[in-house]
């Protein structure tokens, strides 16, 4: 096969590599909410893992509105995500021992597909949850769907959803694949 | 043509400079400390709200039997602890645990807070308080605010001389007030000075498993012990405890006991006496171990002191102990030095009940009597070398220099105070910032309600040469003393920990059950908002049947692990009431003797739904 990679592409690729497994222990979404009793704010963190934060306040507040609750049982993904993250980090490392180009764009490819799989799981699961109401619940709501990141308001509470510090490293991940296609465009 | 240049040179400097004094100079950063001593007495006290204040109070609440918690500057009340009294908004003396604790009284009458100590200076893990109406003494844990242990004091007569702790808390110490025959038995009055006794209680507090243990206690004559403190630093070995009624007064004391014109302060050596009980050396009295200081060389003396003195209290430095004439209108300053040397050389003047009395003039340093100031009770101190003196009769507080005698300044108090509490003013470090007078009378200084007064407490500024009096606030009767504590060093939880090993916990709503054993019905129930769940697999899972007779016990989880959801849990006319706070298992017995059917509701209001968070007891007739 053609090595038609620089080695500082190798290098890049290999940090991409290492990045990604690191990503594993970093928590990759977080969602907050704000009350006028909570002024401290309650968190939903998740991490590819497990989830963290106040899960249990969360899920006593929610079953008013006749919410699910969510515990790490109710996310199947979060037993094999580690082992996909991993995988794709070893794919990534054998890419850069194989420096070929084909094999890098093929990566990039699968990558933007696992992202857009990754993005399309989390906002199903949230429209799940939010449509999903028990309809003897004491407070009756309209079914809503959380947004993905961004400002949202549902009864007393303002919620802020956004990416964590785990999903900015998988955007330097993207961009560490992305540079040797373009560094090496004429190799 | 040189000279021109250097000159535009220096101009154009100048006008540099100029320009950025105008623009950046901060000409308020000199005047910052006026800024802050020029803050009227309304921003002085003013906590605005988000900030909180820089201070914990921890007042007595006197014949309530209760701990009140104030902040300071701003004065605001913050909660009532209940401590020797039941107190059903917290369901505290009703539950299993708080019930056993308080061992069916029903008052109690708390006089002296201490807060646990290293070193002489507070750690703000505990607070200890005496109770003068019931002989108990009590442990309140500041990491959560409840009472942790109580424990009854055989052989003891209103102990109303302490609590006080010593340089590391390895003892609480609380000498008796009355004299009484030991065990509190039948005796004549007529035979006051054979039969009664004073005795002082040295208990021990296991901050582990937050009990309470007698270790000793020191049997000594029949006078009245008023108030006491622990020695520091070179005086750590020793209390000091001021005495009345040395006349054996056993009748209208007022007059009778105020007849010698000296009393005695009494210097015990507690290590001494430790040592000696270590080695065995002590009686079995109704379950104390008593031992007699006058058995023991060098562990007891005597000084005299004017006229029925009532405080006493240490320097921060523990080099003098200071105390309160009450009667004979003047603070007495005491060297231990010269005290420990007039012991050294057996300096004695004779003795008083086998007890060896120091010469007065050979241990006293000073005796301050301002003019007109009259009734000095108690002592507190500032960083600088200052006391403060409360005058209860003449109504004023007094800051004086301990090494002079000087008096620096007096302002009155509204009116008549008992105790003062400076900020960490008992530690070898005071912090000089506020002194609070505690005080008897307020007559009609706030709304009127009637007869029945409030009483009111001062709060002063003392940061300056002069006391700034900046607020007067209300109290609940009665603040004797108080203890005034840095916010950085109380550190309470927020919520219980969740223990699964807990006996009788239940975390999970899934797990709640009722289990039979004979006639004994056990409810492994839990709160939650906005429901209890006392059997999961029941129909109704709020609803419990029983038997008329049986006994019920209510064994409740507060699941709800967040910060101030806690669940009240009362029973329609069975006269119960108790309280879960959040992460807490409480335990609430009692027998089911009255048929009916009884609806059971949260008492504390805890979510939106509170009003239907509610049950049944069902009690089938016999």
């Amino acid at each position: 096969m053609k090595k038609n990679l620089s080695n500082t592409s190798a290098a890049l690729m290999a940090v991409s590599g290492v990045l990604l497994v690191v990503s594993i222990f970093l928590p990759w979404w977080g969602m907050k909410f704000y009350a006028p009793q909570y002024q401290e704010g309650l968190d939903i963190i998740v991490y590819p893992t497990t989830l963290d934060g106040d899960i249990d306040i969360v899920n006593g507040l929610n079953h008013y509105i006749g919410m699910a609750e969510f515990s790490n049982a109710s996310f199947p993904e979060l037993v094999f995500m580690p082992y996909i993250i991993g995988g794709f980090a070893v794919l990534v490392l054998i890419g850069a021992v194989l420096r070929n180009k084909k094999v890098l764009t093929g990566l990039i490819g699968l990558y933007v597909a696992l992202g857009a799989l990754g993005i399309w799981d989390m906002y199903r699961w949230l429209k799940t949850f939010g449509t999903d109401l028990d309809p003897k619940a004491p407070i009756e709501l309209e079914p809503f769907v959380p947004p993905l990141i961004g400002e949202n308001t549902i009864a007393n509470f303002v919620t802020n959803s956004a990416f964590s510090y785990g999903a900015y490293l998988l955007a330097v991940v993207f961009l560490l694949l992305v540079i040797p296609l373009w560094k090496d465009r004429k190799l | 043509m040189n000279m021109q240049r250097i000159l535009y040179g220096v101009v154009g400097v100048l006008t540099g400079l100029l320009v950025s004094i105008v623009f950046f100079a901060d000409f308020n950063q000199a005047n910052a400390g006026d800024a802050a001593a020029n803050k009227s007495k309304a921003e002085k006290v003013y906590v605005p709200y988000g900030e909180q204040d820089e201070y914990y109070m921890f007042a007595s609440g006197g014949h309530s039997g209760q701990l009140f918690v104030y902040g300071v500057p701003s004065m605001r009340k913050i909660r009532t602890v209940p401590v020797f009294t039941p107190d059903p908004a917290t369901g505290y003396g009703f539950d299993d645990k708080t019930k056993e604790m308080l061992g069916g009284y029903s008052w109690g009458d708390f006089h002296h807070p201490a807060v646990s100590e290293t070193g002489g200076d507070y750690d703000g893990e505990f607070l200890f308080a005496n109770d003068v109406g019931n002989n108990r003494v009590a442990a309140v844990d500041l990491s959560t605010f409840h009472t942790s242990d109580i424990m009854s004091l055989p052989n003891m007569g209103g102990p109303h001389a302490g609590v006080f702790v010593t340089e590391n808390t390895e003892y609480i110490a609380m000498p008796t007030r009355f004299a009484r025959p030991l065990a509190g038995e039948y005796a004549e009055l007529d035979k006051y000075e054979e039969d009664y006794k004073g005795v002082v209680s040295m208990t021990t507090f296991d901050r582990k498993s937050k009990k309470f243990d007698l270790a000793y206690q020191i049997v000594l004559p029949p006078w009245s012990y008023d108030l006491s403190d622990a020695g520091k630093k070179m005086s750590k070995d020793w209390i000091v405890m001021t005495t009345y009624n040395t006349e054996f007064a056993t009748t209208n004391l007022e007059i009778n006991a105020s007849q010698n014109d000296r009393d005695y302060i009494v210097m015990i050596n507690w290590k001494r006496l430790e040592d000696e009980v270590a080695n065995g050396n002590y009686n079995d009295v109704n379950g104390a171990k008593m031992i007699d200081p006058r058995d023991v060389p060098g562990a007891i003396f005597a000084i005299p002191v004017a006229k029925s003195p009532h405080g006493v209290d240490v320097t921060p430095d523990g080099e003098r102990f200071i105390a309160s004439g009450k009667l004979a209108p003047l603070m007495t300053v005491f060297s231990f030095e010269k005290a420990f040397e007039a012991i050294k050389s057996k300096d004695f003047k004779g003795e008083e009940f086998d007890i060896p009395v120091l010469p007065y003039e050979k241990v006293v340093e000073r005796e301050v009597d301002p003019e007109g100031a009259l009734g000095p009770l108690h002592t507190q101190f500032d960083d600088k070398g200052h006391a403060y003196n409360t005058m209860f009769i003449s109504s004023e507080i007094v800051k004086w220099k301990v090494d002079s005698g000087e008096v620096i300044d007096r302002k009155p108090t509204y009116y008549s105070p008992g105790h003062a509490s400076a900020a960490e003013g008992d530690t070898i470090e005071p912090d000089g910032k506020y002194i609070v007078a505690l005080n008897k009378i307020a007559k009609d200084n706030f709304l009127s309600v009637g007869p029945s007064h409030p009483e009111s407490m001062d709060l002063f500024d003392i940061s300056g040469d002069k006391m700034e009096h900046l607020i007067t606030a209300p109290t609940d009767p009665e603040p004797h003393y108080a203890q005034i504590v840095h916010r950085d060093k109380i550190k309470p939880k927020k919520i219980y920990d969740k223990d699964e090993s807990r006996e009788n916990s239940v975390w999970s709503q899934d797990d709640a059950r009722i289990e039979r054993k004979g006639d004994e019905v056990h409810v492994y129930g839990i709160a939650m908002r906005s429901k209890f769940v006392f059997d999961a697999k029941a129909e109704r899972p709020d609803a419990v049947t029983v038997k008329q007779g049986d006994t019920v016990y209510f064994h409740m989880t507060n699941i709800d692990l967040d910060q101030d959801i806690t669940h009240g849990f009362g029973i329609n006319d069975y006269d119960l009431n108790f309280e879960i706070q959040p992460g807490q298992t409480n335990t609430l017995t009692f027998k089911a003797d009255k048929a009916g059917t009884f609806p059971i509701y949260c008492t504390n209001f805890c979510s939106a739904l509170h009003q239907e968070m509610s049950g049944y007891l069902l009690v089938e007739p016999k």
